[in-house]
């Protein structure tokens, strides 16, 4: 993926975080699309990249919800680096197990962005993890499932073997 | 040294990520005003190139709409032209036939205002065009909504205009309702006086002046003024009629000159006039 891709990507997926995201909520669990996109783009990649990948998208989402500027872009660059430096490597090239991931991910990520908004109050953590959390991630694995499978049937798309940069 | 060798070529993925941590914390731990002004400037740049191309539709759309309703007054004018030609013919035929001298079309030579006159009672302006443009002295200059005065001097590239509001120039006008006739001067700002007005002379508070065109000055039926105050004389005999130019003459910046509609080569007036004195001596 080249520059103008990420960039045409990831714009593609604010928009759709902005105006799609909350429409298609069931309940209050709605997708992550840019958790989605930061998978996508980390995979194969080296951890450097993928920490500054994850730093700006993480960093582009928090301008939408200014009272923590930061938070998600701590989020997205631990996610970012670890993805790239353990995951890739130890996980079989298969959506399933990337949906996997992707489903991890989002319950890693809502661990951080819970204690950061609930200032880490550990019975309002664990409350509000166990009724919205478990079901955005899951929400947000299908939807990566379904994203990632549209894009390997793509036509054009190479599979690189050795890694990215 | 050794740090920046140790931390960028040893360990360059584990810096990068602490660095990243550690920007996010410093964001994370600013006051709650700190980030949302912070992340509003952010947005304001990121989204600059956006809002320049909103901009740019939002004004194709606001120029489309803008040419359209010009093309819907431009073909009523076009509309509108072709009936004036065919009534100027048709009058031009109609004097023909009643021995009238044939009347024509003004045509008008845009041109800027390039300098002031800074003297308070001797009002005129220096314009961008002159004698290389075919202006000559003489000419009548107009504004957009009306007469503005005349050119008294002509130089290649410039001409300088003296304005109605000038105490060297009076204006033969007449009245466009009842076609009284009066001499126009100015009296103060922008307050004229319309003299040689009878008692029994129909003016009205109200009522538009026109160049009369008599003298063959300047050309006939440009607005000039409006009547706002007529008022009797002490002595009953005549009235004093009070009058607002058209022209905002304090704020001119665009003219047009009347190149138009005469011969304006110096001594026609005079050819004119000994053709009208021959003609009447031929009579008698």
């Amino acid at each position: 993926m080249n520059i103008i891709r990420m960039v045409l990507a990831a714009a593609i997926v604010f928009i759709l975080q902005v105006t799609v995201a909350h429409t298609v909520s069931l309940g209050e669990a709605s997708p992550d699309f840019v958790l989605i996109l930061l998978i996508v783009m980390v995979m194969d990649r080296r951890p450097v990249l993928a920490v500054i990948i994850g730093f700006l998208l993480g960093f582009l989402q928090d301008l939408g919800n200014a009272s923590y500027l930061g938070m998600n872009a701590l989020v997205k660059s631990l996610t970012g680096y670890i993805i790239a430096r353990y995951a890739s490597d130890l996980l079989p090239d298969n959506s399933l197990f990337k949906g996997l991931l992707i489903f991890l991910s989002a319950l890693a990520g809502d661990v951080i962005l819970l204690n950061i908004t609930l200032s880490f109050d550990a019975l309002s953590v664990f409350v509000t993890f166990f009724r919205y959390s478990i079901l955005s991630a899951l929400y947000t694995a299908v939807a990566g499932i379904i994203v990632i499978k549209a894009i390997d049937i793509l036509p054009g798309r190479t599979v690189r073997s050795g890694g990215g940069f | 040294m050794q740090i920046i060798s140790f931390l960028f070529d040893k360990h360059l993925e584990k810096s990068v990520l602490a660095a990243a941590v550690a920007l996010s914390i410093f964001m994370l731990t600013r006051g709650e005003t700190d980030q949302i002004n912070s992340a509003r400037a952010i947005s304001s740049v990121l989204l600059y190139p956006v809002e320049r191309v909103e901009d740019y539709f939002s004004d194709i759309d606001r120029l489309r709409e803008e040419n359209l309703e010009l093309r819907k007054i431009a073909a009523s004018l076009a509309h509108e032209r072709e009936r004036f030609i065919q009534f100027r013919d048709e009058r031009n035929r109609l004097r023909e036939m009643l021995g009238f001298r044939e009347d024509s079309f003004f045509r008008f030579l845009p041109c800027e205002v390039i300098a002031r006159s800074s003297n308070l009672f001797h009002h005129s302006l220096t314009v961008d065009k002159g004698s290389e443009d075919g202006v000559a002295a003489g000419m009548t200059v107009v504004g957009y909504k009306g007469l503005a005065g005349k050119v008294v001097q002509v130089f290649p590239a410039s001409s300088r205009v003296l304005l109605i509001n000038n105490k060297a120039i009076s204006v033969s006008c007449i009245d466009k309702r009842s076609r009284t006739v009066g001499i126009l001067n100015w009296e103060r700002g922008d307050l004229f006086r319309l003299d040689y007005i009878g008692s029994e002379e129909d003016v009205l508070k109200g009522d538009t002046l026109l160049t009369s065109g008599l003298g063959l000055v300047m050309p006939k039926g440009f607005p000039v003024g409006t009547v706002f105050q007529v008022a009797e004389e002490k002595a009953g005999l005549s009235r004093k009629v009070s009058v607002v130019s058209m022209t905002d003459l304090n704020t001119l910046e665009e003219l047009f000159i009347v190149t138009g509609g005469r011969n304006w080569d110096s001594g026609e007036i005079l050819e004119q006039l000994e053709n009208i004195i021959n003609a009447e001596k031929n009579k008698e």
